[in-house]
Parts: structure tokens; sequence; C-alpha cells
């Protein structure tokens, strides 16, 4: 049991640091500005910013669905990959790093074209789901390396504690080793959370309807290319502010035991 | 101050066992013999191969060469179920290894309510049972982390018994601890010894070994170099590397 | 004396030059090419179709130098608006929408909103649509067309090929734009040829024509582009681009 805490940055993170107390931190004043500042736009200038926020509600449903969706399918792909990661078998440790290596050399804007187009031209699925599934291939591989490292991050002890009592490998992954890792894991998983929130904005090129695709729709047929953005940036800035915020509280309550 | 062990059959039988660890030899043509109730303590300088020796015992580490049967399974065969012969192996470590994110209870029940399907309640009280013949009952609800280095190990010693084993393997179990905790962690050991548990210990502890050892394994460089009681070892070791390993450290 | 020559050809040169540059005035166009026949990148890499062609033949005849830059549909009038073009030669249909924002050209031409679906489906009428779901490109009046369509589900594309892609895999059901494109696509792209077709035009009150929008307010240019747009219509230089690059609809 060390006393230090390991800490794994892999992307971008944006998960601010929730113990800073002080009335006026920099969440706060970000989410308070930006809400602010919508209201504002939307009831003193009603034309054209009520209209864009009329227009984009079905688009911001269809955001938080593939986010969401994408989350749940990253996690599941994450964890198969960095299990496979460690894994002593080495064909499994060979297919799961080479679709790391793959995955990561590949913008994931290319991988949204490749597989949407592929899925749908082979395999006839439907948009939304080819846009989950891209995003969640791109987003498994980074989180299997979030997955792997957390788990190495473990003290070999633990594992020998739990196979010298009889647990085998699978009951002491599940039962000793992941709900540990999962303190180290959830910051970078939250920031990856995050980062793949914004990144649905990709989707849009796909002809997904989401909020970015609602809004250039609603400029391209009224020309308030300046109006639409700033609210469409002010709203992605709103959801990132509150998803940071949830992973902070869950990072919170995972902190009930001291290492 | 304990019987001669009776029953001929051994407990624990490892021939000719060696390990490498690339031109290391860790373990070199080992042989050795734990008959049910036996208290064996094995010592040597650090590096001598005795800690690997213990965990060949439940196969944490894997041997290149040799026999090594326990309770009548040969664990070096793939036919061996592994893990139902490490339920009747307790294991405790030099680094304690409780897991920090169950209590000190959940500790203690984990295993069996999982490995032995013993209902909840059952190994509860049998946890709690434990933990107040370790004499820490008070901490039961608590996280290892606000343990003490000796609370913790002797709650490691209670998690291991909740398995019921037939044999308690200790792995220079003071080692990490301040000196002023070394003694309740040794008393719990002592305690143990006298109601018969069979046990290997690998430690430096030789007023420990003097008082409970059956028999003494004296390790070096791999190698068994000299087996005898306690009073064989303290008052006539035989072997010069012996002699000169207990003039180091008495 | 071979140095001081020429210098005076290159003096001479650069003076020319500058002043055929003064008199021609160069007028830089914005076109998303990715809209065969009229506007698209052929396999040099080079901007071509009727459009293009029909600029060059404008430019020698209106007396203006043409320049085209590529540009994505989406943005290309905020682009236009920020000045950073002078014009925009990109099939642009004339609507009252779009003339609040922008000047046009006298039409050069007109079009229709074709309706492409795959071969085998019996689609005929604005009728058949009826929960169907149509694409077209983002801010084209084909997406328009679609949108006010009743009872249809209007899915915006960033480009048309895509859209077409979709129709081939069978994601969407129709993808709406106009004529030429649709019959560019449907009836000469090998890939497509056979599965798909162009299902009907969609009538329309009044009639749709191509214009080319420069920036409110911006005389000079207009008038450039109606002198050199005239005179090419005149002269039959226009039928004779148009028979190379528009294939018969039906």
């Amino acid at each position: 049991m060390s006393d230090t805490i390991v800490k794994i940055q892999v992307t971008d993170g944006t998960v601010t640091d929730f113990k800073d107390k002080n009335l006026l931190n920099a969440w706060r004043l970000s989410f308070l500005g930006a809400i602010l500042c919508m209201a504002y736009l939307v009831f003193f200038h009603p034309d054209p910013y009520m209209r864009v926020l009329k227009f984009i509600p079905d688009g911001l449903w269809v955001t938080f669905k593939v986010t969401f969706m994408s989350i749940t399918g990253a996690l599941i792909l994450g964890l198969v990959t960095g299990l496979g990661r460690i894994s002593r078998n080495r064909f499994i440790n060979l297919v799961a790093s080479t679709y790391v290596e793959v995955v990561r050399g590949i913008p994931l804007l290319v991988q949204l074209f490749y597989i949407y187009y592929a899925l749908g031209r082979f395999l006839r699925v439907p948009d939304l789901l080819s846009a989950v599934i891209a995003m969640s291939v791109c987003y498994g591989a980074y989180m299997g390396e979030v997955f792997r490292a957390g788990i190495e991050s473990i003290d070999k002890g633990q594992t020998e504690a739990a196979r010298s009592l009889g647990f085998n490998r699978a009951q002491t992954m599940f039962l000793v080793i992941l709900p540990q890792a999962w303190r180290t894991i959830l910051p970078p998983v939250g920031n990856e959370f995050i980062a793949l929130l914004k990144d649905t904005s990709l989707v849009s090129i796909l002809a997904v309807s989401d909020v970015l695709r609602r809004g250039r729709e609603f400029a391209s047929e009224t020309f308030f290319y300046f109006e639409t953005y700033t609210l469409i940036a002010l709203i992605y800035l709103v959801i990132t502010l509150l998803l940071s915020r949830v992973v902070s509280l869950m990072e919170e309550r995972l902190s009930h035991y001291e290492r | 101050m304990s019987a001669e062990p009776i029953i001929r059959t051994p407990i624990i039988r490892m021939e000719g066992v060696s390990k490498f660890f690339g031109d290391l030899k860790a373990l070199d043509n080992v042989s050795l013999e734990v008959f049910p109730g036996q208290r064996v303590v094995i010592i040597g300088p650090s590096g001598s191969g005795k800690s690997t020796l213990l965990r060949a015992i439940n196969r944490l580490e894997t041997v290149n060469q040799g026999t090594v049967v326990v309770d009548g399974f040969d664990i070096r065969s793939k036919h061996t179920d592994i893990n139902a012969v490490r339920m009747e192996l307790g294991m405790v470590f030099q680094s304690f290894n409780l897991f920090p994110h169950k209590t000190v209870l959940q500790n203690l029940t984990m295993a069996p309510t999982r490995l032995k399907k013993v209902p909840k309640a059952e190994a509860e009280e049998r946890a709690m049972a434990l933990l107040a013949k370790v004499d820490i009952q008070e901490k039961a609800q608590v996280y290892p982390a606000k343990l003490s280095g000796g609370q913790r190990q002797r709650v490691a010693i209670a998690r291991a018994l909740a398995m019921n084993p037939k044999i308690m393997l200790f792995d220079e179990p003071t080692s990490a601890l301040d000196p002023e905790m070394i003694g309740e962690v040794l008393d719990v050991m002592v305690n143990l010894a006298r109601e018969g548990m069979t046990m290997v210990v690998v430690t430096h502890e030789m007023g420990f070994a003097r008082e409970v050892a059956d028999l003494m394994v004296f390790m070096d460089e791999g190698k068994i170099i000299e087996t005898g009681t306690p009073d064989e070892f303290f008052n006539h070791a035989k072997h010069p590397r012996l002699q000169k390993f207990l003039d180091q450290i008495l | 004396m071979l140095k001081k020559l020429m210098t005076a050809v290159l003096i001479v040169a650069l003076a020319a030059g500058l002043a055929l540059a003064q008199t021609k005035k160069k007028i830089i166009f914005a076109s998303d090419a990715t809209w065969p026949p009229m506007e698209f990148i052929d396999t040099n890499k080079k901007i071509v179709g009727f459009a293009p062609e029909l600029l060059e033949a404008m430019g020698k005849e209106g007396g203006f130098e043409v320049e085209i830059k590529n540009t994505a549909w989406d943005g290309i009038f905020a682009g236009l608006e920020n000045k950073k073009y002078d014009a925009i030669s990109s099939s642009v249909s004339i609507t009252d929408e779009r003339k609040k924002a922008m000047d046009f050209s006298e039409p050069y031409f007109e079009v229709h909103q074709a309706i492409v679906i795959q071969s085998d489906k019996p689609i005929k009428s604005v009728a058949d649509l009826k929960g169907k779901t149509v694409g077209a490109q983002i801010g084209t009046t084909g997406y328009f067309v679609a949108k006010k369509m009743e009872g249809v589900e209007a899915k915006s594309y960033d480009e048309i090929g895509l859209a077409m892609e979709d129709l081939f895999s069978g994601r969407i059901d129709a993808v709406s734009c106009d004529d030429p494109v649709a019959a560019q696509y449907a009836l000469q792209k090998d890939e497509y040829k056979g599965k798909m077709k162009i299902a009907f035009i969609v009538p329309a009150e009044e009639k749709e024509f191509y214009g080319f929008p420069v920036k409110k307010g911006d005389k000079e240019t207009l008038a450039l582009i109606n002198k050199g747009l005239k005179a090419v219509k005149e002269k039959g230089i226009y039928a004779k681009i148009k028979d190379k690059w528009i294939p018969p609809v039906k």
C-alpha cells in the first residue's frame, strides 16, 4: 500500500479541481457566465437567438444519445481492451495491442467517415448507430490504455493476496483489482467522457442531426452564422461543464477510503 | 514443547525443486517435507531463496524442475485445481496486502462467502471470533488505511484463517513492522502454533524460532544447507555458513 | 552590355504586365466543386464543369480575369459577406431569402428539383415520399424543398455525394437536388448506373434559376459579370458549353 496515488493523464482534461472552495472559481465563473450570456441573448434578442434555440432541441437530444451510448460502448470496449493488453495469452494480447495501435494512428474524423460509410455499404447499419460504433471504437482504444495503466498501478501484492486465498484470475480482477483501479482510472476516464462529448460534434459531418448540424442547417438557411454558432458554443460549454461536475462528484464519492 | 509428529505422511513434500531467474538459480535442487502439525522455520540471508521456496508451495512462484505435492495434490500438474489447493493454504505477506477498498470485516468475509458459499451472517460471526482471537474486534468496521502496521498484520492473519486452512505460510510477517509492533504479531503466531496449526514461517525472529519451531531450515544461495531442531541450530550449528549467519544476527 | 539589355527587357516586361493587370480586373469566384456537372474536380484535381468554362468565356468577353477558389458549401455565403472573394459561382439558386443578403447577377441556368431513388423503389410523386427520409445538401434549394414536403424527414448532408452514397446503401429513401446533378449521379456515374434513377421532378410554382451572387452593393463586379454573361449568350458560346456539359435529363 503505497502512499502516492498514481495519476494518469491521457488526453485534454477539463475536469476542474473542486477542492477549490472559493466562491469565485473557474468552473463557477464559466458556468454562470455561459448561462447568463445565453439568457441575455435569448430574452433581449429573441430574433434570431430564440429562433435558434427553438430549432435545435432535437439535435441536442441526438447529441446526448450519441454521447451516452458511445460512453457505454467505449467503457465496455476499453475494459475488454485493457484486460486484453495485460493478458498473458499472446494472441489476445496481440489483438488488443494491434487494435489500440491502429485506432490511435488514425484521426477520429477519418475513422468516423470510414466506419460510417463502410458500415452503411456492407452491413446496412443505421446512421446513428454507425456514429456510435465509430465513436466507441475510437474511444475504446484510448480507454483501453487508461484501464491498462489503472490496473497496472495496483500493487502486485493485491493480486497475490487474492490468489493465495483461492480466488481465480477473473475473481481477482473483478473483486479486488478493478474496484481499486477504478479510483485511479476515473479521473482520466472522466476526461475521456468530456473529450468524447465534445468530439460528438464531429458526427455532424456524417449527416447525423446533432446539435451542431441543426445549428448549421439553421445558419445555412437564414445566414445568421455568427449568432447561431455563438449559441451553439455556449450550449456545448454548459453541457461540458455540467458533465465535468458529475465526474468530480463521482471522484469524491469514490475517495471514501484512503489508501 | 510439543509432541513429535505421529502421522508419517507429509502434508507438503518438495523434491528436487529448482527455479531459475535467467542464469540465477533461486532454488537449486531443494527437497523438504512438512508433516501435519509441524512448525517449520526457514532462515537465511536475503536472496537465499527462502521466500521463493515458501511461495513455491502455493504456486505463487512456478518452479522449473522437481515435485511439489501439497495435501496429496501435485501442484505442478495442469489437472490440479490450484485454487482449491490454495484454499487449504493460508498465506501472510510481509506487506500485509489487505484489500484497501474493503473494511476489516469484509476483508475476512470476502473469501469464505464467495469461495465456500458460507452464508454472510455465519461468515461474519466467524470473522468476529477471529478478530477477537487476534485482539482487534473493535476495528471490524474500519478501513485498513486507518490501522497501524501491527494491526494490519493481525487482520491479515485473521483473513487467512477465515478460510480454515490446513497450513499457514508466513513470508517475513514482521519485517515491515516498526519494532514496537513486532511483539503483538508474534504473540498471535505463537498462539496459533500452540493450537497445533501446521506452519511454515520465513523469518529473522530467532526468539520466535527458538520458542515454536519443530524444524529449522537454513538456506543459502538457493540450497538447503542445514536442517535441525532449534537446539541443534542455536547450540551446535554444524555448517560454517550457518554459524557465521547466526553470529551476525544474534 | 548583355546584362544591361536583360535588365531593360525585364523592366519593360514588368511594366507591360502591370499595365495589363491594371486594365483587366480580376474577379475571384468561390465554388463548391462537388456539384457535377455544374462544377466539380476532375481527376487532374482541376475545377471543371459547365460553370468554370462559362466563367472563362464570360471573362474573355466581359474583360475580366477569373480565379476560382474551391470553398465548402457550408459557409460559402459567410465568406462572401467577409470579403474572402468577390462572387460565388456554385449553382446558387436565386431565392427571396438569399436576395435579402446578397445581390444576384442575371440568371444563367434554369433548374428543377429532381428526386433520385433506388431504381427498384415504387416512388413516383411527392405523395409517395410520405414517411420517408429524403437527403439533400445542407442549405440548398433541394434541402428546402424536402423540408417543405409534408410527412417527410429531411436529412442534410455536407456534400451531395455523401447523400447519394447513403441513398445507395439504403440509409435514406431519396435524394433531392438540382436536375443536372441528379442526372449526373443517377445516369452517368458507373457505380450507381442502373441502381438509381430520377423518380420525378418536383413541381414548382415559380421557375428556379442559378445566378452569380456578389456582396450587397458591389455594382462594379455585378456589371462586369452581367456584361460577360450577355455577350456569351448572344454569341452562341453559351449554347455550345451547355451542350458539352449538361446531359439530357429524360
